[in-house]
């Protein structure tokens, strides 16, 4: 069991880093919520498969399910956001919101 | 263990591949291949209504969601990346999963677990009785969500 554990976390721990490196090497907006999403992805996988490895798949499972029902929300609110800051700056480069004028 | 480690190496080739990707309908499409293989993964796991939900949900919904975005925002398509990045973050990503693969196991000894009586009954009961206030939670959280969306739309005011 411990063997499985270890792939999942080891993969886990990539798709992190994966997204980490995403959010701080992209500009684009939505290439950042693509790498937010894939952090995701991976605590995910993180929680559901320490479920499983610990005999409480069923726990892991409704967290997980909770876990992407707030994802979903989040990228809904986030969308809808970068959907009005294109309006106003005609752009989607993450350096134009550094331009702070009401 | 061959089949998952197979699926768990494609999640994370086509998640990198959503980050690093110039195009970004490609990089949503590529993400919604990765979660169609971890939904799977889910399955494998004995996880089968997480597998559901990362599927139609994640792989479905957020995907068309993406898609409608990417639509809607055309023209702003060509922000330009820094060059550094797309050749650091390969090189990066590697190392990592090198220090990954060394470190990992021996992390996991010392993790304390605590303990907990063994599970018993089916997920809806767990899901039930055990969580419901995380479903109390879920249903705050989807209604702040619709009214986030609903505010960054709202027409503008005729005075304005």
């Amino acid at each position: 069991m411990t063997n499985t554990w270890y792939l999942y976390v080891f993969f886990a721990a990539a798709l992190v880093f994966a997204g980490l490196l995403g959010l701080l090497g992209k500009r684009n907006l939505i290439k950042l919520l693509i790498a937010i999403e894939v952090i995701g992805k991976g605590v995910s996988l993180l929680l559901l498969s320490t479920g499983f490895a610990k005999g409480h798949i069923l726990t892991a499972q409704a967290l997980v399910i909770t876990f992407i029902v707030v994802e979903v929300s989040l990228i809904a609110t986030a969308l809808a956001l970068i959907i009005n800051v294109y309006r106003h700056t005609k752009s989607l480069d993450v350096r134009n919101l550094a331009k702070l004028k009401g | 263990m061959i089949v998952q480690t197979a699926l768990l190496i494609g999640v994370v080739l086509f998640s990198v591949l959503a980050i690093a990707l110039r195009d970004v309908l490609r990089s949503a499409i590529s993400l919604a291949a990765a979660s169609l293989l971890l939904g799977i993964v889910f399955f494998k796991m004995n996880a089968p209504y997480a597998g559901v939900f990362e599927i139609s949900v994640v792989a479905g919904l957020i995907t068309v969601l993406f898609i409608l975005t990417i639509a809607l925002t055309k023209a702003g398509d060509e922000v330009r990346e820094s060059r550094l990045v797309n050749w650091v973050f390969p090189l990066v990503f590697v190392a990592f999963v090198a220090v990954d693969a060394l470190v990992m196991k021996s992390l996991l000894g010392k993790v304390p677990a605590l303990a907990a009586a063994a599970e018993s009954g089916t997920f809806g009961e767990v899901l039930w009785k055990g969580r419901t206030f995380d479903l109390v939670g879920q249903i705050a959280v989807i209604l702040a969500g619709v009214f986030a969306v609903l505010a960054l739309f709202r027409k503008r005011e005729k005075h304005d």
